[in-house]
């Protein structure tokens, strides 16, 4: 019942950015960074390296504190979510696993905490095709392994929205095949994914809409096809855009 | 609060680390009941007094039970795994209180094996250098409660102060010249300010036959207050830094 009111309540926007910033010290790494995330999009959320992804999503996240503005997710922060586990998923950038553990107590441990039945770990660890390395330490994974181990993590608690941080990383040409599968289904089972990710053609198949940001400022947020018209692809536009060329 | 502390207890249960700190604190523990109990010729170490000095090697598990609070926060941070963590629980002090407990229970396993095997091995010793076990009952009963008490309240400043410090070898480093040095070297020098130290203060609610120490509830009182203390610091630091 709960879940069938939650998603009658939903909210058409999954997340807003308000005049977002932070400052770490003298520098500006996020600035009056301002979007929406409409629920049931994929959306790419592309900048060169340094341009503030990383330090937006973790601000989302509750993670980092903002300096100024706000980061909200299902229009609330998300520190006030009810058991966040069940609506949000996040894979982050550096894979944040201890080495010493399995996959499968690693997974094990954060369901614990979300009070979810043991019998998700199994079926993520079966979704992310990781049912018999689980059993091995993760000092042992491939950056592959680690990534899918992380998304692993993030869909325990069968999230309605995703934030993926670089989640190609460290993927074969099959893995990143398998994500972007992964991503749409995800998405049209009325999911909603915001990936950052500077590999932009495997990006261009996958989105919907696209969230440009350089020097922690907002340059583009405009529908894939509107975006990428007068250019030849996506990676045109986007360095276009970024290097400051008019094209 | 409760799928915290399991979910904190589990993590403590999935690494060796725990497993390492155990074995380690029963190994320090015998070493020091076989070097104090070789030692002493058989006539003094019939003494209720010299047996009690052998007992002490109960307190060999307490730098191991700093060490597992330490680590068992370090390595979240170390690792990343805290933010995982702070996903799936945002409210940083339920996090946090779930770790200070999972940390004094750590601490109480750690202190518990290292009683046993100082009876266990001290009885022992003293059996076959044929002599009789004499600490009486009230005796042997501060020092086991004590020393466990001791391991759980240092198991909690670990945990607290590697949430302060967050950055492991700084935190291992801080602890060991604080162990090693701070703790010592102030004690012997300005006694009348040094027992008041956690350490020396831990010395104290063991009974420990040390000059200038506090009276043993002194002792437990003023270690307890050092917990406190250092729980309230990290609780104020852990809500507003960035992770």
């Amino acid at each position: 019942m709960a879940s069938v009111r939650a998603r009658e309540h939903r909210c058409v926007t999954a997340i807003s950015a308000i005049e977002l910033t932070k400052r770490f010290g003298d520098l500006v790494a996020v600035d009056g960074l301002s979007f929406d995330v409409a629920a049931g999009t994929v959306t790419g959320f592309l900048g060169p390296n340094g341009a503030g992804k990383t330090t937006t999503l973790r601000m989302l996240l509750g993670l980092a504190e903002p300096t100024g503005g706000r980061a909200l997710v299902f229009g609330r922060p998300f520190a006030e979510l009810e058991r966040p586990a069940t609506r949000v998923g996040a894979v982050l950038e550096a894979g944040d696993l201890h080495p010493g553990r399995s996959g499968r107590d690693h997974l094990r441990v954060l369901a614990a905490a979300a009070r979810l039945p043991r019998s998700r770990v199994d079926e993520v660890l079966a979704l992310v095709d990781l049912t018999t390395a689980g059993n091995r330490r993760v000092a042992g994974y491939s950056l592959g392994m680690r990534q899918r181990l992380s998304l692993a993590a993030a869909l325990l608690g069968e999230p309605e929205l995703l934030l993926l941080d670089e989640p190609g990383n460290g993927l074969d040409p099959e893995g990143v095949r398998w994500l972007r599968d992964f991503m749409r289904a995800f998405a049209s089972a009325s999911g909603t994914v915001f990936v950052s990710s500077h590999h932009l053609a495997e990006i261009e198949d996958t989105v919907d809409h696209v969230v440009v940001i350089d020097h922690g400022r907002l340059v583009a947020d405009a529908p894939l096809a509107q975006f990428t018209a007068g250019a030849h692809s996506l990676e045109d536009a986007f360095l276009d855009l970024t290097t400051g060329r008019v094209s | 609060m409760t799928a915290q502390l399991r979910s904190e207890l589990l993590k403590l249960r999935t690494t060796r680390t725990m497993a390492l700190l155990m074995l380690g604190a029963a190994a320090l523990t015998l070493f020091a009941i076989c070097v104090e109990g070789i030692s002493p010729a058989t006539g003094k170490l019939a003494q209720e007094q010299t047996q009690r000095e052998l007992l002490s090697a109960v307190t060999s598990g307490v730098l191991f039970a700093t060490f597992a609070g330490l680590l068992a926060v370090t390595s979240e941070f170390r690792y990343g795994t805290i933010r995982p963590t702070l996903l799936i629980e945002p409210r940083r002090r339920v996090v946090l209180m779930a770790k200070l407990a999972a940390a004094a229970l750590a601490g109480i396993v750690i202190g518990a094996v290292s009683v046993a095997v100082a009876f266990g091995g001290g009885s022992a010793v003293l059996a076959v250098r044929g002599v009789d076990f004499a600490v009486n009952g009230p005796h042997s009963l501060e020092l086991g409660l004590g020393a466990v008490a001791v391991a759980a309240l240092s198991a909690v400043i670990g945990a607290a102060v590697g949430a302060l410090i967050r950055n492991q070898s700084g935190a291992i480093l801080a602890l060991v010249i604080y162990a090693f040095v701070v703790d010592a070297v102030l004690f012997a020098a300005i006694p009348s300010l040094g027992r008041f130290l956690p350490g020396k203060a831990g010395d104290a609610l063991l009974g420990r036959p040390v000059d200038h120490l506090l009276a043993p509830g002194a002792g437990a009182i003023v270690l307890a207050l050092w917990a406190l203390a250092f729980v309230v610091a990290t609780t104020l630091r852990i809500s507003r830094s960035d992770v």
